[in-house]
């Protein structure tokens, strides 16, 4: 169903960001500007945890007395649950704040058409290959502090079987718990492997610190925009071809997630 | 009234400057221009003086990343934004979306300082709130904490920024360059710039007190 128009609202987008990596927050400026090419709000604006504006500043910006503030995170956790409605003052799904009525959307990541831009990043990313053959994995942090950023990933798995991709087997892999993604060879029964990175932007974890995990680089590189390690696919390593994608953040469509959350948002707000 | 109309206001009145950014009216058409103020002049020129243009306001974030010699500029108060460029507005909706690119939020932090509602927030509650590596930044010494300010702080270390806040509330700012500075850059008077706000310790700080509260962990275990 397409977006109804919200001409006096405002649309907050609230990314993590980075002081250490130019690439870190440029999806979210990207889905920002998508969006307000599309003219669907009064006005678009980002706001972050490391970098700025940040959070606290953002409403300062804001004319709009109403705010649709939308987490483009990968999942639900400690972010998008403390941090955010701490530092924007959040009392609820819908809260006053300085005066400005915002209404808090859940992450990005948690949407159920996220399922489908995952399927169509593993196509593009190796197109010609036989799903048969394949393995997919999603492959993410994983952190012993909050069990919600694994299970994202995890219930992206089970959509992925469900929906009958064809995949031979689906996975998940974590960098800092088990399954490792270090160990994808061994996660995979299949002669070729697809890893998609479940994170937003191509920063230090899914650009820098993966490739190294997967065997692709023998040491921790420069940032992506400095570099083009994606466009070197297939990778011939440990007897398999693998196929690694960009973070799932970097596609445009999140841009269509962000707008679905909130529709969502409402339709939740008239039922309550 | 919208920041947009604010901002448009604040030009017309003889303000010309914010950060290193000059801003200018009705050039070859185009409503608003804006430039590094050091380049200002070719702006006003045929063909704007060579200088790169740009109408779409969403340019701002590109133009703003990295420094003339391509470091990351991971704070947008530093004093070593690109020349080269400038960006031709049709209105001052791009205006002040193409501001607020280049120094978020700062327009609005302006207003609401000028205004009497900015909320300013001082250097221990903003560590208090640090997550992950970050937490242990909270521990630093109040004298490294003013330290850190003479040494990271105020345009003899690239920052434009004028600081508003405090360590806490009873612990003002030790004074120095640093503390004193007013937030424009070229020494114009209040009249003609809107002064940078630095009304929490940005990130780029906080990772600083972080390196410091070790070094004193470490000082005192040794």
């Amino acid at each position: 169903m397409p977006f109804a128009p919200k001409p006096h609202s405002a649309l907050l987008i609230v990314g993590h960001g980075s002081t250490e990596n130019p690439d870190s927050s440029t999806p979210y400026f990207e889905h920002a500007d998508e969006i307000r090419r599309r003219s669907l709000f009064a006005e678009v604006h980002c706001c972050f945890w490391k970098e700025e504006p940040s959070m606290r500043e953002a409403l300062y910006m804001i004319d709009s007395d109403e705010v649709y503030v939308v987490p483009d995170f990968i999942s639900e956790g400690y972010f998008t649950q403390d941090v955010i409605p701490r530092e924007l003052g959040l009392t609820g799904p819908t809260s006053t704040v300085r005066g400005k009525t915002l209404h808090y959307c859940l992450p990005v990541g948690v949407h159920p058409h996220m399922t489908d831009l995952i399927l169509r990043r593993a196509k593009e990313v190796a197109r010609d290959i036989d799903p048969s053959q394949t393995t997919l994995i999603i492959t993410g942090h994983g952190t012993g502090l909050n069990q919600n950023s694994t299970k994202a990933i995890r219930d992206q798995v089970d959509h992925i079987i469900a929906a009958g991709a064809g995949y031979a087997a689906v996975r998940d892999a974590y960098m800092e718990e088990q399954p490792f993604i270090a160990g994808w060879d061994e996660l995979s029964p299949t002669p070729n492997v697809i890893v998609v990175p479940f994170f937003i932007s191509d920063g230090l974890h899914s650009y820098q610190d993966i490739p190294v995990l997967l065997g692709i680089e023998p040491e921790v590189g420069p940032a992506a925009s400095q570099r083009e390690v994606f466009r070197h696919n297939p990778h011939h390593l440990r007897g398999k071809t693998l196929y690694y994608s960009s973070a799932i953040g970097t596609e445009r469509l999140i841009a269509d997630l962000i707008l679905d959350q909130i529709s969502d948002f409402d339709q939740a707000r008239k039922a309550r | 009234m919208s920041i947009a109309l604010e901002l448009r206001n604040l030009i017309r009145s003889g303000i010309h400057r914010i950060g290193e950014l000059e801003l200018q009216m009705d050039v070859y058409g185009y409503p608003y221009v804006l430039c590094h103020h050091e380049v200002a002049g070719l702006a006003t020129k045929p063909s704007f003086g060579g200088l790169d243009l740009h109408e779409d306001p969403a340019a701002a974030r590109d133009l703003s990343t990295h420094a003339g010699d391509g470091t990351y500029r991971f704070a947008k108060g530093q004093t070593n934004l690109k020349r080269g460029w400038v960006m031709a507005l049709e209105n001052e909706e791009d205006l002040r979306q193409a501001v607020d690119q280049f120094y978020p939020a700062s327009v609005g932090v302006f207003l609401a300082f000028r205004d009497g509602t900015l909320e300013i927030e001082n250097l221990r509650d903003k560590l208090n709130r640090q997550t992950g590596m970050y937490r242990f930044a909270r521990t630093i010494s109040d004298a490294g904490a003013q330290r850190l300010v003479r040494e990271v702080c105020g345009p003899a270390h690239q920052c434009a920024r004028r600081i508003l806040w405090r360590i806490d509330e009873n612990t003002p700012l030790e004074d120095s360059e640093a503390s004193r500075y007013r937030g424009i850059i070229g020494g114009l008077p209040e009249n003609e710039a809107i002064p940078l706000l630095c009304r929490e310790a940005c990130n780029h700080f906080v990772a600083e007190c972080r390196k410091v509260a070790k070094q004193e962990f470490e000082k005192k275990e040794a």
